[in-house]
């Protein structure tokens, strides 16, 4: 597709985003003294920016790269490695799929089909009212359970397409905040 | 010098270098993409694997194991015996080349690196011939990385050579592998293109077609090129260089190995430095004072034509008012020519070292690559033949006081500058010259003042030699005719200084280190080996 050009020397109109808070900044600064080096405070200071924004916007990028003192391009080919990080917005709720061995045998492609129907949107996209986002994964390690798919942070296991509109009001969903593992943020001891 | 065994063969080789650079250096074609002897060491393309002998854990005798190893990461050692030319290696090569092949677009007719391209000829020495695959491949749309440089992606082999360099060697990191697997491609951040003074190096560095040079991009195939040996004028570090050129001009530079200077490299300045050759207002036609205005002359009647008139300038005083100033874009040779032309005609003559351009700092890049601020090549060099000739020197500041003071009658004076370097100060100062000869590139302020105007030749149209800034003497060869009607300095300068028949820079040369044998000791780079890229 050589006749086709992105350009990449520029960021296209509009796809800044927002910028990391005063806060959020000096929360990735408090995780400096548990390193050896500042470059290594990366992936805390992706997971504040995705807390704190839903997702790493390139502003973001380039506020971590300038705190940690390394090229922009560091922090995309971080963010970029796990598709745990989101470089768009994402939805209040995300339904993550396994899309591995024992959940296709047993039926996810079908699960895919349906949400993407459902919800009008597909792999890694988010609906236009901000409510919903949709990607697959690999093995979600419930392969005993399968299908099955994550809406949040709640399981949900051998799913049938028929249950989807149920799961998809289930007012567990909405419990988002699974409480970080302390490390995150429990204060640095002197 | 430890010794190892390849293929059967004994080979000496230099110390802790890898297997692989020792079987490059004894002119084996081992096929490797990711291995760059002056990037850090990734064995990640899997191509240069070889079989090794290691000792057996329970009889204690060397023996071949059964696995590959990367030859790229694997140090020599003193007697350590492997071999390439087996069944095990030429299969890996295969398929791991059946593997580059899978999603590339085989766009060869249409790629710019067709010709120097590792991804053809890998294919073509150990590769499969066909591809098995059915399925539809990956597309991706090019990417414009940079103000020189495209990124072909779906040509790119991952070999991360280019994140090294501007990792390591350039130290700001603009390019990336991202996203992870088969999904990986190389990236800039956006809005942050790669726009570092080295950057034109990741073309050469990329052993396929994904990364390209806007200025080169379809303007010529490789094989339709020569390649001239030269020494890039645009600082004092003396970037050795290649000049590829045909018979439509010179068409781009790319570094020429040189363990004692640029190693692989060269800075952007060097590499896209040459354009002003081709600038239309070069002069081409010499041109004498006639009444108000410059009429051109012949070549023929320049040299009795300078000779009278310094002479006459000279008579009474041994030549105390007549100065030549000897530009350091002059090669040795050239400069040497001119001071024993003026100095016999007017011995008390005063040698001026010429006009040294300087921008901002020098600038020095983490592996110790170095861009210097003098923007000429030869200040030592002229330096040099000043110490040789002796007698009254000056530098050009000095000149242009005592000229403007009118204490010069007769000037000979050479520039050769890309950029525009006469001020306000040097053309009121030369206009108080009664004779003025200004041998120059373009037309200047000095032209409205000079006598005598010669068109002067650019490097690439002559031969000679440059002193680094390090005292480092290079020769550097003449890649392309000069302009129509122009006769290269060297030649010129010879014809006034007495020489017949064709200007040779190593015969001048010879007869100089005769007189001053540093200025014979010329430095040649150790070639690179015939199958390292
Ligand atoms: S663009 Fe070229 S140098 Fe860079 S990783 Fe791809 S093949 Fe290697
Ligand atoms: S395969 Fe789906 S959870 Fe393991
Ligand atoms: S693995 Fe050795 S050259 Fe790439």
């Amino acid at each position: 597709m050589s006749w086709q050009t992105l350009d990449r020397k520029s960021v296209p109109e509009g796809h800044l985003g927002p910028a990391l808070s005063a806060a959020a900044q000096e929360k990735i600064r408090s995780f400096f003294p548990r390193y050896p080096t500042k470059r290594a405070v990366m992936l805390p200071a992706l997971h504040i920016a995705q807390d704190e924004l839903g997702y790493v916007s390139i502003q973001a990028m380039r506020d971590i790269a300038g705190l940690l003192e390394v090229p922009p391009a560091a922090v995309l080919d971080v963010v970029s490695f796990y598709t745990h990080f989101w470089t768009h917005p994402k939805g209040r709720k995300t339904i993550v799929l396994c899309r591995s061995l024992t959940c296709e045998l047993l039926g996810s492609q079908a699960l895919q089909t349906a949400i993407e129907q459902k919800l009008g949107i597909r792999d890694h996209e988010t609906t236009a009212d901000g409510e919903w986002s949709f990607m697959t994964e690999e093995c979600l390690a419930a392969c005993d359970y399968a299908p099955c798919l994550q809406i949040n942070e709640k399981m949900h296991k051998c799913v049938r397409v028929e249950e989807l509109d149920k799961l998809l009001a289930d007012p567990q969903n909405d419990k988002l905040a699974m409480p970080r593992s302390d490390l995150y943020d429990r204060p640095v001891q002197a | 010098m430890p010794k190892i065994i390849i293929d059967g063969q004994e080979v000496a080789c230099r110390e802790n270098i890898p297997v692989l650079q020792a079987a490059l250096e004894a002119g084996q074609d081992i096929p490797h993409y990711c291995y760059h002897p002056g990037l850090s060491i990734v064995a990640s393309c899997r191509l240069c694997l070889m079989e090794m002998k290691m000792p057996d854990p329970r009889t204690k005798e060397l023996v071949w194991v059964p696995k590959l190893f990367p030859s790229c990461q694997t140090p020599v050692k003193d007697g350590m015996e492997v071999r390439f030319n087996t069944e095990r290696v030429r299969d890996n090569v295969k398929h791991v080349m059946e593997y580059y092949l899978l999603n590339h677009p085989l766009d060869c007719p249409v790629c710019d690196k067709a010709g120097e391209c590792y991804l053809q000829d890998y294919t073509e020495s150990g590769g499969p011939a066909t591809s098995r695959m059915v399925e539809e491949k990956y597309k991706n749309p090019k990417k414009d990385i940079g103000p020189h440089t495209l990124l072909y992606q779906d040509r790119c082999v991952l070999c991360s050579r280019c994140v090294r360099f501007t990792d390591e060697i350039a130290g700001t990191g603009e390019l990336k592998v991202i996203n992870r697997g088969s999904r990986g491609e190389i990236d800039v951040f956006p809005g942050a293109p790669l726009a570092n003074a080295l950057q034109g190096n990741v073309v050469d560095l990329c052993p396929v077609g994904a990364l390209l040079d806007k200025g080169f991009l379809f303007k010529q195939r490789v094989w339709l090129l020569k390649h001239a040996k030269s020494v890039s004028p645009v600082d004092s570090r003396g970037q050795t260089i290649w000049i590829d050129h045909n018979a439509e001009g010179i068409h781009r530079i790319r570094p020429r190995f040189n363990e004692r200077v640029n190693e692989w490299w060269i800075s952007d300045e060097a590499r896209f430095g040459w354009k002003f050759i081709y600038r239309a207002d070069r002069l081409s036609q010499p041109r004498t004072r006639n009444g108000t205005a410059l009429a051109p002359v012949a070549w023929e009647a320049l040299p009795d034509l300078l000779r009278s008139r310094i002479e006459q300038a000279a008579a009474g005083d041994g030549g105390a008012r007549v100065a030549a100033v000897l530009s350091p874009m002059l090669s040795c040779e050239e400069a040497w020519l001119l001071a024993q032309f003026i100095r016999d005609l007017a011995p008390q003559a005063t040698l001026v070292l010429g006009h040294v351009p300087v921008t901002g700092q020098d600038r020095c890049f983490p592996k110790g690559f170095k861009i210097m601020a003098e923007k000429c090549p030869n200040r030592r060099g002229i330096e040099t033949v000043l110490a040789h000739f002796g007698g009254p020197q000056s530098t050009f500041a000095e000149f242009l006081g005592r000229a403007v003071e009118g204490q010069v009658a007769a000037a000979y004076v050479t520039a050769g500058y890309p950029e525009a370097w006469v001020d306000d100060r040097a053309v009121t100062a030369l206009r108080k010259v009664p004779f003025l000869a200004v041998h120059d590139l373009f037309p200047s302020g000095l032209d409205a003042s000079a006598t005598v105007q010669i068109p002067a030749a650019s490097w690439a149209e002559r031969e000679g030699t440059f002193m680094n800034c390090d005292g480092l003497l290079q020769a550097f060869d003449r890649a392309i005719p000069p302009l129509e009607g122009v006769k290269p300095d060297g030649q010129f300068l010879f014809e006034l200084a007495g020489g017949e028949g064709l200007f040779r820079s190593h015969k001048v040369r010879a007869s100089v280190a005769a007189a001053v044998p540093a200025l014979g000791d010329v430095f040649e780079p150790r070639p690179l080996p015939e199958h390292a890229h």
